[in-house]
């Protein structure tokens, strides 16, 4: 493990452009919540969910989107899809500007960026047969041909995610939560999108249940060379996944850079936390030093100044709160947003296990 | 492993892991809950036991079981639907099924405490948090108000809640989805239990407090020598607190041992299905950056309803090693090694030798 002191202490190298072939890019998305007070809605506040992130997704690539809940991760991946409105920032899609399309212009990218979701129940229509919830996207987007003609797309699509033809007709209750999330996953693969959001697609499933999704995921992955955007909380799950991960804590991104390096060269202290947090199964793992934040989450509609991690982080120092570190090349490839890189400071890193 | 490693393995994860005696022990539970569509067998003739300073962990998926036993050992199970069928629960030798309910009453958060995923259900929205402490002190030790809420407000404080004053006059919702776990340890343990149940309770929280809490009943059960079993999904939780672990699938126990035999001679195909199933974060760094990532082994197929569970084992629709035999008739727990034991007809034949 390269120790952080052997690090050149360069000068703040600015975040490297996304490559030409990206399939999607933001760049300093900003999405703000406004919290109403009052009988009459006064708005006393701005909720801060996505402040600022930038990054890119390449075709064929998984980036992971990691951190606790409240970090704007979710948000992050629903304004990418302009599901919501950005408050400020860029979205690119093949290069194109997507960020204020209307509905009517948006359309044809709809049909390439899709998103998965947490709860598949949630999200399937309880009144619709599984084989109509997943040819309704070919119908609303006028596509695979007639009735006949869709109902056999349909019925390879059930292949495909591993359910039969059959149940087709059964109801969301008939199938069980994995079932679910492959319906949900059969209606997204319907009209062939290039990104899938995946929003925690496996953390309500049970455990024998997510490998099985999992390993769908890559397999189509693989087959279709689809690009994900991962969000999830389960680091273990993230890093099995991806290729890329990014941290979030309070609407920022405070690491980004491949799974190896994230995960055995942890440059922000809050991921050095996280990993740490996790809890490994293996009875060797019980040997391991961890590293136990104290405290919260902070609110993200009242951060604290300067680095928002400052307040549990065990090497703050007076800088960290007064000004906020950018997200800067830290190591070729390797992003972090904290002060202690500026001056090749070092400090231990624990790896998990 | 040989015995003084595993020994030291145990004494450098928790200096409270020594053997006292047998505190609670659960003999051939049934619980069942009657349905339009029929009976379920939630439970279904499960046995375990806890002692002093010990923590067990219960593990399994939704619908295993797990909960319910928990449940049952307080006798928390609604009437009707649910119904104990059988079993004895035997707690410092009394059968807690053969007590009346006043005398279950002074059982209950008293010397056998419970904590529940989510504290938010289990917490009265309309009481700051310091009072509902405070009462669960003044009911079972029989204190004045005012001696209650010094002890609740102390409570507060032991379980590291910053402000204990302040917050003792906090509402639940004002405190967050830790706060509200602490609040519920510190109300669990304010009657100094025997025994904490605990079931899922970090699971509806973000990881780094799931750290803080696991890591506050560790020093709480080693300050009172308390039981602990705690009821989990995760194997991770499982491996970094367990003593010994039970294994449970659609209500019976399939396997059982100590933490150190279970994660490395896993015996019955279930639980080896488990463990294969789940990635490992720290096979990131033995991996390298390589972009081909490996399949995860999966349990083919469904957990099966417990309406229509198949005759025999309930695992062999999922299994591979499974012959006709296991189709036929359900396997009875047995010896597999020092203190392991597994119900499975051919655990023998997976690793020949591996048993200690």
């Amino acid at each position: 493990m390269t120790a952080l002191r052997d690090l050149a202490p360069s000068p703040a190298r600015a975040v490297p452009a996304a490559p030409a072939e990206a399939l999607v890019e933001v760049r300093d998305l900003r999405k703000h919540f406004p919290v109403r007070r009052g009988l009459f809605g006064r708005v006393a506040g701005q909720v801060h969910a996505v402040d600022g992130v930038s990054f890119h997704v390449a075709p064929g690539e998984t980036l992971g989107l990691v951190g606790e809940s409240g970090c704007g991760k979710s948000t992050a991946g629903r304004t990418l899809l302009r599901l919501l409105e950005p408050t400020a920032g860029e979205i690119r899609f093949r290069g194109e500007d997507i960020t204020r399309l209307d509905a009517r212009a948006m359309l044809p990218f709809r049909r390439r960026m899709q998103m998965v979701h947490q709860d598949p129940y949630a999200s399937l229509n309880p009144r619709m047969p599984a084989g109509e919830i997943v040819a309704e996207p070919l119908v609303i987007h006028g596509v695979g041909g007639g009735r006949a003609e869709r109902r056999e797309r349909v019925a390879q699509l059930f292949e495909r995610v591993g359910l039969r033809p059959e149940q087709m007709d059964a109801y969301p209750h008939e199938f069980s939560g994995g079932q679910r999330q492959r319906i949900g996953i059969a209606r997204v693969l319907a009209l062939g999108p290039e990104l899938i959001v995946c929003d925690e697609p496996v953390s309500a499933l049970d455990v024998s249940i997510q490998a099985q999704i999992l390993n769908l995921l890559m397999d189509l992955q693989d087959e279709y060379g689809l690009s994900y955007l991962f969000i999830a909380h389960d680091l273990a799950v993230v890093e099995h996944i991806s290729q890329r991960v990014a941290v979030m804590y309070l609407g920022k991104i405070v690491e980004l850079t491949d799974r190896a390096s994230l995960f055995e060269m942890p440059l922000h202290p809050y991921t050095e936390a996280l990993l740490s947090a996790v809890p490994i199964p293996k009875v060797t793992a019980r040997r391991r030093r961890r590293v136990i934040l104290s405290g919260d989450v902070p609110s993200p509609i009242n951060r604290p100044s300067g680095c928002h991690f400052h307040t549990r982080c065990a090497y703050a120092h007076a800088r960290c709160r007064s000004e906020a570190p950018a997200l800067r090349e830290v190591r070729p490839g390797h992003l972090a947003a904290c002060h202690l890189h500026d001056g090749g400071v070092t400090f231990p890193l624990a790896k998990p296990g | 492993m040989n015995q003084a490693a595993s020994a030291a393995l145990a004494g450098e994860a928790a200096p409270h892991r020594a053997a006292g005696e047998v505190v609670l022990a659960v003999e051939g539970l049934r619980t069942e809950f009657r349905t339009p569509a029929g009976v379920i067998r939630a439970v279904d003739g499960v046995s375990y036991s806890v002692r002093r300073g010990e923590t067990l962990c219960v593990v399994g998926e939704s619908g295993c079981g797990k909960s319910v036993t928990a449940l049952s050992i307080l006798r928390l199970i609604t009437s009707p639907p649910g119904r104990i069928a059988g079993g004895r629960i035997l707690f410092e030798g009394r059968d807690l099924l053969a007590l009346s309910e006043a005398e279950m009453e002074r059982v209950r958060g008293n010397a056998i405490s419970m904590i529940f995923q989510e504290p938010m259900t289990s917490l009265n929205p309309l009481y700051p948090v310091g009072r509902q402490v405070a009462e669960a002190i003044a009911l079972h030790q029989g204190l004045s108000w005012r001696d209650a809420m010094a002890k609740a407000v102390g409570m507060l404080r032991r379980v590291a809640i910053p402000d204990a004053e302040r917050s003792a006059a906090a509402y639940p919702h004002q405190l967050s989805g830790g706060m509200r776990q602490r609040v519920m340890i510190a109300m669990a343990l304010s009657c100094n239990p025997k025994v904490l149940i605990a079931d899922e309770p970090t699971t509806a929280l973000d990881v780094t407090i799931q750290a803080q809490i696991l890591e506050l009943i560790r020093e709480q059960q080693e300050r009172l020598g308390m039981a602990v079993i705690l009821i989990t999904h995760d194997m991770g939780v499982v491996a970094e607190n367990a003593d010994r672990v039970i294994v449970m699938y659609a209500g019976r126990k399939v396997e059982e041992g100590s933490v150190e035999a279970l994660f490395t001679r896993p015996a019955h195909p279930y639980t080896r299905g488990l463990l294969g199933s789940i990635p490992h974060l720290d096979d990131a760094a033995r991996g390298g950056a390589g972009p081909r990532r490996a399949r995860l082994a999966e349990i083919k197929g469904l957990v099966p309803s417990l309406l229509r569970l198949p005759p025999g084992c309930s695992f062999a629709p999922r299994c591979a090693l499974a012959d006709a035999r296991c189709r036929e008739a359900a396997p009875t727990i047995a010896r597999h090694g020092d203190g392991h034991a597994v119900a499975c007809w051919n655990a023998g034949h997976l690793a020949p030798g591996a048993a200690a």
